[in-house]
């Protein structure tokens, strides 16, 4: 302990004697950093934008139904009114980052869309105009006309695909057909109010919009719902408001998913998308340790008489090990400075408004079930230039152990031979 | 058996060899060299090069270990020993004096002289006194806070020699010098060694084929082909 100093001073000259070398590996490292911070923001903001239209083109982040409805899509498989209305109070009760941005009840079925020309499968969700106008994304994405609206009884709100397959247009009426809760099939009539496009062909050709009000009376399920959803201030709090809700209501018969599960296609492209970042990351840090490895083991070829005088004059191999291990952890944290500093730089100053790939992608690019936008805003945060940070210095820290090691089993003898 | 006293001897070998493995055959680098060193002695090991000085100087100073065979100095016995404890034996009992000055380069002439002290735990008020005490005796004042590569060879040997006296080891060990400096350069830096083991006592054994070297010292040992093939005193 009495010689860290010293040690410290040699490895801080040994570290500043190259300078160029040292500069140079620092600045191979920091970008390296600075790319990592870059890159983690991007795929951290992509994955959180995909997320987002995921959710809002489903039920939310964290979504209330019965257990077997998502198989079935069926009314028998309901929450009945007072499990709908527990299911809204326990998204109520959620606070602080968790509470809940927007809340919706909705009753969806499975039927057939007919006009005068042509009839069409459809799914057909029954919605409060008021809070589902700022939930879901089928609802901005309105074309023409506009979104339904509280006082609208008979409005049907349809994809774009729906209404040129049934050819319809604004005010145009068509006839919506669906098994009641009593088994029976039931019409309802309804007229277009406005007309919406998401890019995503299952959605515009096959979705109809109506008030719920109007979906509970028709299809006699009283205040019934099949699904309650919430969207949240982010994806990352989800585990957490999902336990939350899941032990508020502790009923049997209802099933409360978080996004991973009730949007599986979602998940598994994000994860496929989380593999090709893990690579990418991973040649990164190949890259910063074969810096380190390589600036390192050649400061040690290279100083071989040194590290042995040092020897001779009293140090142990341990300690000279030592001296080249603090200078590789010092490189390091040098390049871990500069490449904070570089990457806060790139990612907030830059690029904090996002960055625009639509050059890159066709007009409307789909993935995993969702539209993509192709501006893609860096989520930057704290904790995350922290674990950048630290997986680079413990990259370059490791692969300063080999040149350590090294050091310690120099031939002293050997290398003090006079040439 | 000899009668000084083991404190009175500052280096001692015992059947020393030192064996290279090698193709197509083992390099016998030392052989079988038995050798007391008394403290306090001036003396030279010369002979041709390849004859084992370096490796027999380089075991001695606990450096390279031997083949075969048991090294003293003093009363330890070093072949026994660590790597830990040699860099203790080094540290605290030898000064090692090399042809190529092996001076640290990122160290100042003062801070490289004042190492050993350093690293002894020496207070720094302490060690620069004694080096500073040291570099005006040698002729060294005033170059302190000089870089090895601003120094010119006589001077970067004449740091070398205050490094590895400066702690007062039981010997130093002189590995060929003067062989890169020139003739009064030379004469200077012996000078200065004969009067540090004058006044200080220090004993110094040197490796050279230098015949001024030789010529100064009080016990010439020549060495050829790994073994002792004269030892001469007065």
């Amino acid at each position: 302990m009495r010689r860290t100093p010293i040690l410290l001073r040699l490895a801080t000259r040994g570290v500043l004697r190259e300078a160029r070398r040292s500069l140079l590996t620092a600045s191979a490292m920091a970008l390296g950093l600075a790319l990592l911070m870059f890159t983690r923001s991007l795929a951290d903001g992509g994955h959180e934008d995909w997320i987002n239209a995921g959710v809002r083109m489903g039920s939310g982040h964290v979504v209330f139904q019965r257990p077997g409805f998502r198989e079935s899509r069926s009314l028998d498989d309901r929450l009945s009114g007072h499990q709908t209305r527990a299911a809204v109070a326990a998204l109520a009760r959620l606070e602080g980052p968790l509470a809940p941005l927007y809340t919706t009840v909705r009753l969806t079925t499975n039927g057939l869309a007919s006009s005068a020309s042509s009839a069409l499968p459809v799914v057909i969700e029954g919605v409060d105009p008021e809070t589902e106008v700022a939930f879901s994304q089928a609802a901005q994405r309105l074309t023409e006309g506009r979104y339904l609206e509280p006082g609208d009884r008979l409005g049907a709100y349809v994809g774009q695909g729906v209404a040129e397959r049934l050819g319809l247009s604004l005010g145009s009426r068509f006839v919506l057909t669906a098994q009641s809760a009593e088994g029976d099939i039931q019409g309802q009539l309804v007229r277009v109010v406005g007309v919406f496009r998401t890019g995503l062909p299952e959605v515009d050709e096959g979705l109809v919009h109506i008030p719920i009000s109007t979906a509970r009376s028709w299809l006699g399920v009283g205040d019934a719902a099949t699904t309650v959803g919430a969207i949240l201030r982010t994806s990352r709090v989800v585990p957490d408001a999902v336990q939350a809700v899941r032990s508020d209501v502790a009923e049997d018969d209802i099933r409360v998913l978080g996004w991973r599960e009730a949007y599986p296609q979602l998940d598994a492209a994000l994860r496929i998308d989380d593999y090709g970042d893990y690579v990418f990351l991973g040649i990164l840090f190949a890259i910063v340790a074969l810096a380190v490895l390589n600036t390192v083991l050649m400061a040690v070829l290279h100083r071989k008489r040194e590290f042995a005088v040092l020897q001779a004059l009293g140090l142990t191999p341990a300690e000279t090990g030592l001296v080249v291990f603090t200078e590789g952890v010092l490189l390091t944290a040098l390049a871990g400075v500069v490449g904070m500093v570089a990457g806060v730089v790139l990612t907030w100053v830059f690029f904090r408004n996002g960055l625009d790939f639509s050059a890159f992608m066709s007009e409307e690019m789909t993935f995993g079930g969702i539209v993509i936008d192709p501006v893609i805003v860096p989520d930057f945060r704290f904790v995350q230039v922290l674990q950048s940070l630290f997986s680079i210095v413990v990259v370059g820290t490791v692969a300063s152990i080999y040149p350590a090691y090294h050091a310690t089993r120099i031939d002293v003898g050997e290398a003090l031979k006079f040439e | 058996m000899s009668t000084e006293t083991l404190t009175d001897i500052a280096v001692r070998t015992e059947d020393v060899w030192k064996i290279y493995a090698q193709e197509p055959e083992d390099v016998e680098a030392v052989r079988g060299v038995s050798l007391e060193v008394r403290a306090g002695e001036f003396m030279t090991m010369a002979g041709p090069s390849g004859s084992g000085k370096t490796t027999l100087l380089n075991m001695l100073g606990g450096l390279t270990r031997p083949t075969r065979g048991r090294i003293w100095v003093g009363d330890l016995e070093i072949t026994t020993l660590s790597s830990k404890e040699l860099a203790r034996l080094r540290l605290e009992s030898i000064g090692f004096v090399f042809q190529a000055f092996n001076l640290l380069p990122v160290l100042s002439a003062l801070e490289n002289a004042e190492f050993s002290l350093l690293l002894r735990g020496v207070p720094a008020e302490e060690r620069h006194r004694r080096v500073r005490a040291l570099f005006a005796e040698i002729g060294l004042e005033g170059l302190e806070d000089r870089k090895p590569g601003k120094l010119s060879g006589g001077q970067q040997q004449r740091v070398a020699v205050a490094r590895a006296v400066v702690g007062e080891p039981t010997l130093v060990l002189a590995d060929e010098p003067t062989a890169n400096l020139d003739s009064h350069t030379s004469d200077a830096l012996l000078d200065i060694m004969e009067r540090l083991n004058r006044e200080h006592g220090t004993t110094f054994l040197f490796s050279t084929h230098d015949p001024r070297v030789v010529e100064r010292a009080r016990r010439r040992v020549s060495l050829v082909d790994g073994q002792i093939a004269s030892d001469e005193r007065g």
